[in-house]
């Protein structure tokens, strides 16, 4: 059956099925779905009873079918999917369509649980394509509260069905998901997706509910969907508060909002249903009024532009060397540091770019996409010349990003486009074309508006196309910066569209280069550039931003302005508490980070970097880590102490990079938290006091299977390894990896720690060593690596 | 709902440090404006049969459920947690300051005890007369973990908290605890005292210290 088009028509969906079969006497705990080959005619008949109610879709009872809920079950997921289509197809008999209900998959994703999100697109793709396949007429992902989650499911619907999507998230009172995602980006990020509807069930009732759906009503092109539940359940025996009456009274209006596709969840049955239908009858579908401002996001920041939105440059190793290094190092940590710094700096969204020479940028683009979205809550712009890491990055990107960048070549565009429209990013496009840069404004606008076209006629809406009229550096041609902010002024004003300048090129080869570059910035905004690409750590740059928003009225009374001026710190010069000037290892051992880097800065001009480490730096940790083993300091100084030692070796690290010599890194040694165990806080302590021993630690992070540790034990020739277990439960997986790394030629050295790990058990699993704490690690280390 | 400054600094083994305790301080008001305990329970009958007790169709294995629930006629079963925006806010910390972040850490500990706390509290109205026993866990003594999955489906806290298991029977997110609590209608002692209920007895940083949680 084809599904009706939703255009100025209600369409009313079925309500609680759980609910119907405990009634029927399913125990409660017990998993419904396996009900489709036990009890094929109690699933039949609660549907039925909802035709005759007047659903005109029901909902396969497969919420729970994933292989992930139905491991321990004996069953597959073809046998229950299949039996549930056939069981909903003969209770529709014609007059009802059949959707494939998918469910959450019942395990978390990556980064806060252990599914890797191409695990679960996989598990999704399994439950989708059986369900089509069993001749469903449309599939429902409903109840979700990770949008990573939901693109999953979409990707995998759209991708191995011609099926038809629809998506619900379920919010809470607050307007958000448990798992922190906002209407905004829900919306922003599943239109862009591809599905055919969205909207919200579960987790309240009719009323609670109507606030997330006015919201979402406004953020969407796509028909609405409410879903609620028949009020709030009493914790003590789990009923619902809310009668069919009370229930189709709220239901109707929230069609005034722009809703136009009903149904019920938990608590509700036929009668509900019912209730609805008549109530609905009152009522038609209401004219929709969408706000269509640029929108990039994260699930729990959404970007709006409607003002200046800075895009911080950091992420990029073009002329850094710093950055080249530790790209070529794969060290994740460093270029989380870059972000963090550009976020706490005042960014809104972040460019990343890991375009250098022996970098695959199609594994590494959405290695550190997923790496910075695990920490960092802003949207991202995803920058490259490879068509291919681009679409590896959008894929596994957890929201709606941006694409830097397409241009006026309509070989690039028929590329690049494609895959910006699938994935529902935001592009930017630049004013060049094989022709090279215009030198006119005119010429510059003419290729926006060819970009504009073409963007148009791939379907991308034109609050998502961003147009960079290109900075040329004033030194070498002067008259250009004129050029550049005329056509901005053109784009932004004519075209309507949203306009990006990569701001600091224009100062280059000039003295004090920031005044012209903070110059040239507040211009272009006062030109209508909307999207500036800065380094948003250099003061002067968010300094004019932040006075941008005050002339433009955004900074509504100065506050903003204000309270900017107010932080901001005097500078007061380091001292000791006598007054005296601060040595550096008085300034680790108080944990003083920004101090401790700028007297390693002053000292390097006289001390060889190995000798700063060895004859300050680590002294100093040795007192603190004596302290702490008296029980005169505390975890706490411990690692604040560590944290001054890293910043100390990040200056050297700097000063190594741009002489080109070796890293001062001591041996390597490989930690994880054993497979099976999720907790790393104990195992990540390790890490941040070892590292700043200077030790080169290679964190495998958590859940970390056996072979993976041996693997990269042999691979990287590594001498001693730490392993970490928090429960009691995982330690059986910590003795079957000492066992595997002893059956290799030559063993590295183990020790062994975590919250369960004693001494005996220790000795029992043949580890080496028993580490209590960092500190015993680092004794172990020294042992062991020198 | 507010975290207990004096027991953080306890997971932290810093009891009286001043420098510790600024930084608690600091982390348990960023902590109370981002995050709230959340909790769901279900009040379920107790039977004791030859095969032991149970909770409805749940099973209860083990002397220490038996022990706990011997004068009970129905048992809350309680699920509290802080959920996925600790869980973030944590990763964000740990990128920023390991110091504050471990302060952090030991601040979600205490307040989900606060909010197993509150949830003991509203339980207690909800049965005016009626007498609470300790709360237990899966975990504590001889209760195994394999009865995880059970009680947070009759909870359905997968659908109304987004608590889920690991394979390996872990909660995610981390700062979540499964407890029940035994309702009768006469007055409870207190049972779950002592090293012999706690999990953690062999590895215990008070009992390595020579103290335990109770006496410090």
């Amino acid at each position: 059956m084809p599904l009706p088009d939703l255009k100025n028509r209600f369409l009313i969906l079925d309500g609680g099925m759980g609910t119907m079969l405990q009634a029927r006497g399913l125990p409660p705990g017990a998993q419904p779905e396996l009900w489709n080959l036990s009890h094929p005619d109690v699933i039949e008949s609660v549907q039925r009873a909802y035709v005759e109610a007047g659903s005109e879709v029901l909902y396969t009872n497969t919420f729970g079918a994933s292989a992930v809920k139905l491991r321990r079950s004996g069953v597959s997921v073809r046998e229950v999917v299949t039996a549930a289509v056939e069981i909903a197809r003969r209770a529709a008999s014609g007059k009802a369509l059949v959707a494939l209900d998918i469910g959450p998959l019942g395990e978390l994703l990556e980064p806060m649980g252990q599914l890797k999100f191409e695990q679960a697109y996989d598990l999704f793709s399994e439950i989708a394509a059986a369900g089509a396949e069993a001749g469903a007429d449309l599939a429902v992902i409903e109840t979700m509260t990770d949008l990573y989650e939901a693109k999953a499911a979409l990707l995998a619907v759209k991708e191995n069905t011609a099926l038809s999507a629809f998506v619900t998230m379920s919010f809470e009172e607050n307007g958000r998901t448990f798992m922190g995602c906002t209407v905004q980006s829900m919306a922003r990020t599943l239109e862009g997706l591809g599905a055919d509807a969205i909207g919200v069930n579960c987790s309240v009732g009719p009323d609670l509910m109507r606030p997330v759906l006015e919201e979402l009503c406004r953020a969407t092109r796509l028909p609405v969907i409410a879903k609620p539940n028949a009020g709030l359940p009493d914790p003590v025996d789990g009923s619902y508060n809310m009668g069919p009456a009370e229930f189709a009274a709220l239901v109707a209006p929230l069609s005034d909002l722009g809703v136009t596709i009903f149904g019920g969840c938990c608590g509700t049955n036929p009668d509900y249903i019912r209730a609805a239908v008549a109530a609905l009858k009152e009522k038609k579908p209401a004219p929709r009024e969408f706000d269509a401002c640029s929108f990039v996001c994260t699930p729990v920041t959404p970007v709006r532009i409607d003002g200046v939105r800075v895009i911080g440059e950091r992420i990029n190793p073009t002329g850094k060397k710093r950055f080249q290094q530790a790209l070529l190092e794969n060290d994740m940590e460093y270029i989380l540091d870059v972000a963090v710094q550009q976020e706490d700096a005042g960014a809104d969204i972040l460019d990343v770019n890991v375009g250098y020479p022996g970098v695959d940028e199609v594994e590494m683009l959405p290695r550190v996409v997923k790496k910075l979205q695990s920490v960092v809550s802003l949207p991202l712009q995803l920058d490259s010349a490879n068509p291919d890491a681009l679409e590896a990055a959008l894929r596994v990107y957890n929201g709606k990003p941006a694409v830097n960048s397409v241009n006026g070549n309509a070989e690039i565009m028929a590329r690049i486009l494609p895959i910006v429209r699938r994935y529902g990013a935001a592009v930017v496009g630049l004013t060049l074309d094989e022709g090279g840069i215009p030198q006119t404004a005119e010429g510059r606008v003419k290729i926006a508006e060819r970009i504009l076209q073409a963007a148009r006629s791939h379907g991308i809406p034109d609050e998502d196309l961003w147009i960079d009229c290109l900075t040329l550096t004033v030194s070498a041609q002067q008259e250009q910066a004129r050029e550049t902010l005329a056509a901005v002024h053109e784009v932004r004003h004519r075209l309507g569209l949203q306009t990006v300048l990569g701001v600091s090129n224009i100062s280059f080869g000039l003295p004090n280069r920031a005044l012209v570059t903070q110059t040239f910035l507040a211009q272009a905004m006062a030109c209508g550039l909307t999207l500036p690409i800065i380094n948003p750590n250099q003061t002067e740059m968010l300094d004019a931003v932040a006075a941008h928003r005050v002339l433009s009225g955004e900074d509504a009374h100065s506050d903003a302005f204000i309270a900017r001026f107010a932080a901001r710190p005097e500078t007061a010069s380091a001292q000791s508490k006598t007054g005296e000037a601060l040595t550096l290892q008085q300034a680790i051992m108080r944990g003083m980070k920004g101090d401790a880097g700028r007297i390693a800065k002053e000292m390097l001009a006289e001390v060889q970097p190995l000798s700063l480490v060895q004859e300050h730096l680590i002294p100093a940790l040795d007192r603190v880590g004596e302290d702490y083993e008296k029980g005169v300091l505390f975890l706490p100084q411990l690692l604040s102490a560590a944290q001054a030692a890293q910043a100390v070796f990040e200056v050297i690290r700097v000063a190594i990079a741009k002489s080109g010599g070796e890293s001062v890194k001591k041996d390597k040694l490989v930690i994880a938290t054993v497979h099976g165990d999720v907790h790393d806080i104990g195992k990540n302590i390790v890490r941040t006091v070892l590292e700043n021993y200077g030790y080169d630690v290679i964190d495998l992070g958590r859940d970390v299977p056996a072979e993976t540790i041996r693997d990269t034990v042999e691979r990287e020739q590594v001498r001693l390894v730490g392993l970490s277990a928090l429960m009691t439960t995982t330690l059986p997986a910590m003795e079957e990896t000492i066992r595997l790394l002893h059956t290799l030629p030559n063993p590295p050295v183990i020790f062994v720690g975590g919250a369960v790990v004693t001494p005996e058990y220790a000795a029992h699993m043949q580890a080496d060593y028993y580490a209590r704490d960092a500190r015993e690690a680092v004794e172990i280390a020294k042992e062991v690596l020198g | 709902m507010h975290v207990d400054i004096a027991e953080a600094m306890r997971y932290l083994g810093a009891e009286s440090d001043a420098a510790t305790e600024a930084l608690v301080r600091e982390a348990a008001a960023e902590l109370e404006q981002r995050v709230q305990p959340r909790f769901v329970y279900r009040v379920l009958p107790v039977t004791a049969s030859e095969e032991g007790t149970a909770l409805a169709s749940l099973r209860l294995p083990g002397s220490m459920a038996a022990r706990m629930l011997k004068d009970s006629t129905h048992a809350a079963v309680l699920v509290c947690t802080l959920g996925a925006g600790f869980e973030a806010l944590l990763r964000a910390c740990e990128a920023r300051d390991m110091a504050r972040a471990v302060a952090l850490d030991a601040c979600g500990s205490a307040f989900v005890e606060a909010g197993c706390d509150a949830a003991r509290r509203e339980i207690a109205e909800r049965f005016p007369g009626l007498y609470l026993t300790d709360r237990f866990s899966p975990g504590y003594g001889d209760l195994p973990l394999t009865v995880q999955p059970d009680l947070l489906a009759v909870t359905d806290a997968r659908r109304r908290l987004g608590v889920t298991l690991t394979e390996s029977l872990l909660m995610v997110p981390s700062k979540s605890v499964t407890a029940i609590l035994g309702i009768s209608d006469t007055p409870q002692p207190a049972r779950v005292r002592g090293c012999a209920y706690c999990s953690l007895n062999q590895t215990c940083t008070f009992r390595k210290r020579g103290t335990t949680c109770a006496a410090s």
